[in-house]
């Protein structure tokens, strides 16, 4: 029932992961960095349910549905900001606010 | 097993890549709700049921809605530059994510070998919803309840941040 | 007891340097010259106390060692700090904190009104510890550690007039000088600790015959030893600093470079003398280089224009003499001409000093003259030094001198070669001696003299400074009487436990036979010396040129140590010294700003490039466990 051995699940999990990372690093429009960002949430999460199959325990089942939670949480802050901004007509590129420089 | 293996990686993967790759955002955010569906048949396929039903509902449902109605409020503007930036962002960022790869392949090979090959057995009742629910009000109450909170500060802060602008416009706190 | 006494003639010293030195401005300039004199004379009450206890014991049993506590202790070596007393060491203590009292109570006199004379007084006194320490030591390493503190204060006196850049250049000399008989010893010293694993002297000289089957070994530690004493004491050829070192204070030359320091070479071969006789080629080559110094030394001193340097060079000359007695064996004549010398050589020094003073600092014997009647007092007193030291009876110098002459006499071939040397010795030293006293106070007075004593009222020098020189005048008349030749000899009796003479020891008969000769040579080197320096004769004295550069040695040392040492420094100057270490400072400064400026490159206020860097960080640290798994 189970196909491939859960080493392939593992590499696609972190494929997914580091092409989030990417996408965090490289895109400049905040919300396709947010998409990204959720990416990298999901690889994860594909990571802990592969290895909760492995060993046979629920706890990464677990893991992964707090994670899903909290992906939540922090989308809905970040549309929030993302929404703000266009409400003052800032424009949506990330490299405009750097003033983390000083 | 393998067919459906398969195809569920590739969409996973060629969607990944699509989120990130492309230029309109309405399209990467439909690319990101069709990898969470690849994901899911994933989910199936480790017998974490529930997970694919919360993956499904909850993420590729309601947090996917969430982000299309920002994305159709603000817009999908093409205009915006694609990368950019300081001259080695762009080379370093595909650098460092390709070693991270690489790094985690190269993990995952080194152990394949011995413990990853097989998998417990387990019982027709894994993944299914009482079984989880079970374990987190029992081992992982804690980790239910500070879910419940988080979730809880979330809406809070998302009400706030909405609500911006008709403090502007009354001009003090009501 | 003796003990007590004994810490207390060596600390007392030390305890007026400290209380000079932290004194400071506060401290009146009087009360510094008190302080470094009480301690002194302290410090020869305590040796005399020692002297009275230590006769109370028995012959055999003069000797006391007092441990303070443990220096050095290792498995296979222990040194401690800890005194000796006993004959030997008690008759330098003498020496050294009585003559020293008397030369720094002269000291408050001359040194009055100098600018520094707290410095002064702090570095005399440390001199004095530092010579007591030497002495009463009881291993070879406390002994080291005196020689050397001996050599430093020697350098800090020297160089006293800081203004004066031939003083510094004379303290250099000395100093460099002195390290390298330093390195000899210290040289000698490891040998011993390698095959005596000890360096006590009761240790080391209980392995003396052991040590002197192995020749190598024996004659490399003496040969060490010697070299150090020769350069502390100024022999050739290592004497070429003595004479510099008289741009000092006149009390400093009369101390340290007459009376004390230069005669701790002699302390250390009669102290060392059971490795000496082990190697017995090194020792006559003492004895032999104490001789050519004596001659070279007298003749050198017969064209010296400079007062201080002609009784320079007759120190250096006498000290050959106590070479030559040590080198043949005749370990109590050569303490007892070593005693008799501090006293008129210090006599002859300070009434130099009271001359130089008078004469408001004129040093030259060719603008002196006819001081006779204007100084006769100093006049007396500068007899009574120079009567003692070409050996006229019954002053100290005859019974001393003579005491050595016939040892050498009595001693095989070679003895006689040093005797016809010791003999020839005689007569220099009468030559020198007398054309001073002819040049400084006979015939009419020089411009100089008329107007330095037209200056003066009364006296003819304060009483501080008079009064130690009578004290001096005093001992030299009848410091001799403690060992008169066949009559009674209660100091070579005393000296026998440690230094029991080595080799043929000459009849009554036989010395005083030697006095006479030695006399006749005296009478008759003064006659010549009257004949050619008085003021009676008529042709100037001819002075070959020879002597006057002192026999090319400052020349030769020159051109082979000197220059060769400045081309090098100057070399490494500009081939090393300013690229790598000059330019290595700029270029850490500019390697700190490129630094920074790369840092500052990476702060550009991105969010995304932030992220990079830790995703790089990340990606590092995992390639490193992997790599170190």
């Amino acid at each position: 029932m189970l196909g491939p051995a859960i080493a392939w699940y593992l590499v696609v999990g972190g494929a997914i992961f580091a092409i989030g990372a990417a996408g965090v690093m490289l895109r400049r429009n905040p919300l396709i960095m947010l998409l990204s960002l959720e990416l990298m949430l999901n690889g994860a999460n594909l990571v802990l349910i592969a290895f909760a199959r492995r060993h046979g325990s629920l706890d990464g089942q677990v893991f992964a549905l707090a994670v899903m939670a909290v992906a939540a949480a922090e989308v809905v802050v970040g549309l929030g900001l993302v929404v703000a901004m266009a409400r003052r007509k800032i424009e949506l590129d990330v490299d405009l606010l750097s003033r983390l420089r000083k | 097993m393998w067919i459906v293996w398969f195809a569920a990686a590739g969409a996973c993967v060629g969607s990944a890549v699509a989120v990130v790759a492309l230029r309109n955002a309405l399209f990467s955010a439909l690319a990101l709700i069709g990898n969470l569906i690849s994901l899911a048949v994933f989910y199936l396929l480790l017998s974490a049921e529930f997970a694919a039903a919360a993956q499904v509902l909850i993420y590729a449902g309601a947090v996917m809605v969430m982000f299309l109605f920002v994305i159709a409020y603000v817009g999908w503007d093409l205009d915006i530059a694609w990368t950019g930036g300081p001259s080695w962002q762009t080379l370093g960022g595909v650098v460092a994510a390709a070693a991270l790869l690489a790094e985690l392949v190269v993990v995952i090979v080194l152990g394949a070998a011995n413990d990853l090959r097989h998998a417990n057995h387990v019982s027709v009742n894994f993944g299914d919803p009482a079984s989880i629910g079970r374990i987190f009000l029992s081992n992982h109450l804690l980790a239910f309840e500070v879910i419940s909170i988080v979730l809880l500060v979330a809406a809070i802060g998302g009400v706030i941040l909405g609500t911006q602008r008709r403090r502007e416009r009354t001009g003090g706190i009501r | 007891m003796i003990a007590a006494a004994a810490w207390v003639c060596l600390l007392s010293p030390l305890a007026a340097v400290l209380a000079i030195a932290l004194g400071g401005n506060r401290l009146p300039r009087r009360t510094a010259g008190y302080l470094a004199t009480g301690s002194t004379a302290v410090s020869f009450v305590a040796a005399v106390a020692a002297l009275i206890a230590t006769l109370g014991h028995t012959a055999s049993h003069r000797q006391t060692v007092s441990t303070a506590f443990g220096l050095i202790e290792t498995n296979a070596f222990k040194i401690n700090l800890n005194l000796l007393v006993d004959p030997l060491s008690l008759v330098m203590m003498l020496v050294v904190s009585g003559v020293g009292s008397l030369i720094i109570a002269y000291s408050i006199g001359y040194m009055k009104g100098e600018d520094e004379e707290r410095r002064y007084f702090a570095y005399i006194a440390f001199f004095v510890f530092s010579m007591l320490l030497l002495v009463e030591s009881a291993n070879f390493f406390l002994l080291l550690v005196g020689w050397g503190l001996v050599g430093l204060s020697s350098y800090l006196l020297i160089g006293f007039w800081q203004e004066r850049p031939s003083a510094i250049a004379a303290a250099k000399k000395a100093f460099i000088i002195n390290a390298v008989g330093d390195s000899a010893m210290a040289l000698a010293l490891f040998l011993l600790i390698q095959h005596t694993h000890t360096l006590d002297f009761g240790g080391v000289f209980n392995q003396a015959a052991a040590l002197g089957a192995n020749t190598w070994l024996i004659n490399l530690v003496a040969a060490g030893l010697l070299v150090g004493a020769l350069a502390k004491s100024a022999q050739i050829p290592l004497h070429t600093w003595l004479p510099d070192a008289m741009e000092g204070p006149t009390p400093v030359s009369a101390l340290i470079h007459a009376a004390t320091m230069v005669t701790a070479g002699v302390y250390l071969i009669v102290r060392t003398h059971p490795l000496f006789e082990q190697a017995p080629h090194v020792q006559q080559t003492a004895a032999g280089l104490g001789a050519a110094t004596l001659l070279a030394a007298g003749a050198i001193a017969l064209v010296q224009t400079d007062i201080k340097r002609v009784i320079a060079y007759s120190t250096m000359s006498q000290i050959g003499y106590m070479f030559l007695a040590a080198g043949i064996g005749a370990y109590s004549a050569a303490m007892f001409h070593l005693v008799t010398h501090a006293f008129f050589k210090a006599l002859l020094f300070l009434a130099a000093g009271v001359i130089i003073h008078a004469l408001g600092g004129e040093q030259d014997m060719r603008k002196m003259g006819g001081l006779r009647k204007r100084m006769p007092r100093t006049y007396i007193a500068m007899l009574i030094g120079t009567g003692a030291l070409v050996g006229i009876p019954p002053l100290a110098g005859f019974f001393s001198k003579d005491a050595i002459l016939a040892t050498a006499v009595s001693g095989g071939a070679y003895g006689k070669v040093l005797f016809a040397a010791g003999i020839a010795g005689v007569l220099l030293t009468a030559l020198y001696s007398f054309r001073l006293i002819f040049l400084v106070f006979s015939g009419e007075e020089s411009e100089l003299v008329r107007k330095s004593m037209a200056k003066h009222r009364g006296g003819e020098g304060p009483r501080w400074m008079m009064v130690p020189v009578a004290t001096l005048a005093l001992l030299a008349v009848v410091g001799g009487w403690i060992q008169i030749a066949g009559l009674w000899h209660p100091f070579s009796s005393f000296l026998d436990a440690v230094a029991p003479a080595f080799g043929a020891e000459p009849s009554a008969a036989r010395e005083w036979l030697l006095s006479a000769v030695s006399l006749g040579v005296v009478l008759g080197g003064l006659w010549i010396a009257w004949a050619i320096y008085s003021a009676h004769s008529q042709k100037a004295p001819r002075t070959p040129a020879v002597l006057v550069e002192k026999l090319y040695f400052d020349r030769a040392y020159d051109l082979a140590f000197y220059r060769p040492a400045v081309w090098l420094a100057q070399r490494l100057g500009s081939w090393f010294e300013r690229p790598v270490i000059e330019r290595s400072g700029d270029e850490i400064g500019l390697g700190a700003l490129i630094g920074g400026r790369f840092s500052a490159a990476i702060q550009n206020g991105l969010a995304r490039s932030y992220v990079l860097l830790v995703a790089a960080g990340v990606s590092v640290i995992v390639l490193l466990f992997l790599v170190l798994r």
